[in-house]
């Protein structure tokens, strides 16, 4: 992918956006990248007995698709500054999530371009789960 | 249904503050790979160690939000962060939220050593009931050279 410049950028400027399956094929591979073994995400059983309609979607692994969707939007020359989001809401596996950005502010800090987002996850139906923002160094043209 | 706390108990009060033990995170090619693939990631600077270095880097990187897992050993007890140096009613925990802040780039092969503080402890009434919301700070510092690579901030919600 092309890399971004700082110059570029505009205030209200969306950066791509992922849509991604949330499969409890993906949710295993990720109890197993992460460490997190809770039967909540992988064991209907259990979920359903913890009062859950379906195994949910880790909290962790929303957040670090929004970290994808920054690195992959700031390419080999930019750099994340920082990066949070709230696990507002549960997202039952088996449907998709759409993981997107959306530039707040541009401006310059310690010599280097900057860029403030609004960050998210939101359900195939709308519903906003993962409120966060974010802060991205991009590079700027000669 | 847990009996309802006036206030923060006076453990909870003193754990504010605390350190929880080092904890030791291996960063290794296997953890990446397995990580990248679950959150999707395309650039084989996560997978493939001959692209990696030809993009100047000196091993397999490690995707942002990445510090490896910690060292796990069934023979050892497991270090207990300074979320657990207090008594509590609440049973059940979520995870709140995440805030990464990445100090410096991560590769295979590097031992990182955490250290978790906790922040603050704040008693809240949510649609649960009452809930605890705790927020505590870990850092990462690379064993071989000293450096800071990252620091995280957790929510914990206790209901």
């Amino acid at each position: 992918m092309a890399q971004v410049y700082w110059d570029d950028v505009t205030e209200g400027q969306e950066i791509p956006a992922l849509d991604e399956e949330m499969s409890s094929q993906r949710l295993v591979v990720w109890a197993a990248g992460s460490g997190d073994f809770y039967q909540i995400h992988f064991d209907d059983n259990f979920a359903k007995g913890n009062n859950l309609p379906d195994i949910i979607v880790h909290g962790a692994l929303k957040g670090m698709l929004i970290g994808r969707a920054l690195d992959e939007w700031v390419g080999d020359a930019g750099r994340i500054v920082q990066w949070g989001v709230s696990y507002r809401g549960m997202d039952p596996a088996r449907q998709n999530i759409n993981v997107w950005g959306k530039v707040t502010k541009k401006y310059e800090a310690d010599g280097e371009g900057r860029i403030d987002l609004e960050v998210g996850c939101a359900q195939p139906n709308g519903t906003q789960t993962t409120p966060g923002t974010a802060t991205v160094m991009l590079p700027k043209r000669a | 249904m847990v009996t309802e706390l006036p206030d923060l108990t006076d453990q909870m009060k003193a754990a504010v503050g605390s350190t929880g033990p080092t904890v030791t995170y291996e960063v290794t090619t296997l953890g990446i790979r397995t990580f990248a693939r679950a959150v999707g990631y395309r650039n084989p600077i996560y997978y493939d160690e001959a692209e990696a270095k030809a993009k100047g880097h000196p091993a397999l990187v490690s995707p942002p939000g990445y510090y490896g897992m910690p060292v796990f050993n069934p023979l050892q007890q497991q270090a207990r962060g300074p979320r657990a140096s207090f008594d509590t009613p609440f049973k059940r925990n979520l995870n709140g939220g995440t805030e990464v802040e990445p100090l410096a780039p991560v590769y295979a092969g590097d031992v990182l050593e955490a250290v978790t503080t906790l922040a603050n402890l704040t008693l809240t009434k949510g649609r649960m009931g009452q809930m605890l919301i705790q927020t505590s700070e870990t850092v990462y510092t690379r064993k071989s050279d000293g450096k800071v690579v990252a620091k995280t901030r957790g929510t914990g919600i206790s209901y």
